[in-house]
């Protein structure tokens, strides 16, 4: 194997296909992190519920999540899930096949949200008792003192863990291309095939993930600084 | 609802009967065997060492700690009772916390109207007039719009009880409300709640201020491992205390 510029004039050509894959990875996270956040919402609410049987559903559910691999997960969704459920095939943007996205996202979403529901009953729970308690002595029911008082502090602690599980699932949707989503890495595989150069596209996957990720690790720290800052006022 | 006002003191506002609060099964007794009758207009404070149960006595009265068993019947009402909806009596009582408990995400005026808003159903310009007038009586009504991080901890407190009179309690809890202050504010702090016991208000003071204790108190109850060992006037309590833990305990901090 061996670098030379040649070879990257070559991938070059194909920087098209590589730029439809960046669009595909950063909507595939974008859908992800919403619809995950949606679900690790709703998983929150379960973890933190006086009703014991809510605690364990979310709580089996949660360690299914941690304990199986990503890339098993996605081929569950994909070939069990959605192969009893028909979806419809289109495509749309031009060349994003509905039938493949929509069962990534569905999977990373389902990843993504038991990983979050666990950073949000954090989040809830690192509220200091002394607010809930002052909340209901003046006669507020659990749930306006959920609404009006722990979540808007509990935001707080959750922002910052969240943007990076964005980071985390930015990388993370690389494995998509196994089910036939074309976001980089499937493009990279493409590319390989077609030429057989095998490294300059792959170098080029790395410094686009790594021009997605860092900006936004970046801004995080920001925001984060920021959020300080008017802690203290 | 249980109507129990036939038995003793029929101005009794809060009954508490044979109140136990156990942890660990019964090997660690916060509230053994407590029963008091609260009357309104009685300015009660609650003296006593440390882990003697004195804040759990007092927050069991708004049932921030539910009892093991005995009951606390407030103005007739068994409120230990799980089918009554204990907010409805919650906004009955007033309580102040040691360490304020202020909502950091309001500013003061918010922090004194968001209940009156939202649980009485308070029109929000009648709530910010009522709040002013009554920020305005402790000399706080300059700082109606900053955050509670910008204020002293006696300010904290100041506004923490008026955001607890916003309510119209009926009677006031107070749990060591100068325990967490620097010396020099705690007396701005004592200043209003003594303004408030002239005002009649029927309160409940867990504190370690003797002075308070002895000068504003109508009654002094003094509780060690659980139990309310002696209560009786203030002056009695410091001039002739009867129970040797109360002797002991006056010797330790006056």
């Amino acid at each position: 194997m061996s670098l030379s510029l040649k070879h990257l004039g070559t991938v070059w050509k194909y920087r098209n296909m590589l730029g439809q894959g960046l669009l595909v990875t950063v909507l595939l996270s974008l859908f992800t992190v919403l619809l995950g956040f949606v679900l690790a919402f709703l998983l929150a609410m379960m973890l933190i519920s006086k009703k014991k049987a809510l605690n364990v559903i979310a709580d089996i559910y949660v360690q299914f999540v941690r304990c199986t691999p990503m890339l098993v997960q996605i081929f569950l969704v994909y070939y069990i899930i959605f192969g009893f459920i028909q979806l419809p095939k289109f495509t749309f943007l031009g060349f994003i096949q509905f039938e493949r996205f929509f069962p990534a996202v569905v999977a990373m979403s389902l990843n993504s949200g038991g990983y979050m529901s666990d950073v949000i009953r954090g989040g809830i729970e690192g509220v200091d008792q002394g607010q809930k308690e002052a909340a209901r002595c003046l006669g507020m029911s659990s749930s306006q003192t959920l609404h009006h008082i722990v979540l808007p502090q509990a935001i707080k602690n959750i922002l910052p863990a969240f943007a990076n599980e964005f980071v985390t699932i930015i990388k993370e949707s690389s494995v998509c291309y196994t089910i036939g989503v074309q976001d980089i890495m499937f493009n990279v595989k493409s590319i390989q095939s077609g030429t057989f150069i095998i490294a300059e596209p792959l170098l080029m996957a790395t410094f686009l993930y790594f021009c997605l990720c860092f900006p936004t690790s970046k801004l995080i720290k920001y925001v984060e600084r920021r959020m300080r800052a008017s802690d203290q006022r | 609802m249980t109507r129990d006002n036939a038995q003793s003191g029929k101005d009794a506002l809060i009954q508490v009967k044979n109140l136990k609060k156990y942890y660990k099964g019964d090997k660690i007794k916060a509230l053994d065997d407590v029963s008091i009758n609260i009357n309104r207009g009685d300015v009660m404070v609650v003296i006593g060492p440390s882990g003697s149960g004195k804040s759990t006595f007092l927050r069991s009265l708004n049932l921030l700690e539910v009892p093991t068993s005995g009951s606390i019947i407030f103005d007739g009402t068994d409120i230990t009772n799980e089918k009554i909806d204990i907010d409805k009596f919650r906004l009955r009582m007033g309580m102040v916390f040691q360490h304020f408990n202020l909502f950091p995400h309001k500013t003061v005026l918010e922090n004194l109207t968001i209940a009156p808003i939202l649980v009485k159903k308070m029109d929000r310009s009648e709530a910010e007039k009522m709040a002013m007038e009554k920020l305005d009586r402790v000399g706080l009504a300059d700082r109606a719009g900053t955050y509670p991080v910008q204020l002293s901890g006696g300010q904290k407190q100041r506004v923490a009880i008026v955001r607890a009179l916003c309510m119209n309690p009926e009677v006031m809890l107070f749990d060591e409300p100068t325990s967490a202050l620097d010396p020099e504010m705690v007396g701005e702090v004592l200043d209003v709640m003594k303004e408030l016991a002239h005002e009649g208000m029927t309160m409940v003071v867990v504190t370690h201020e003797m002075g308070f204790a002895r000068e504003v108190g109508s009654r002094v109850v003094f509780m060690a491992d659980g139990k309310m060992l002696e209560e009786n006037t203030p002056e009695q309590i410091f001039t002739h205390p009867q129970h040797p833990r109360l002797q002991d305990f006056l010797r330790k901090v006056l």
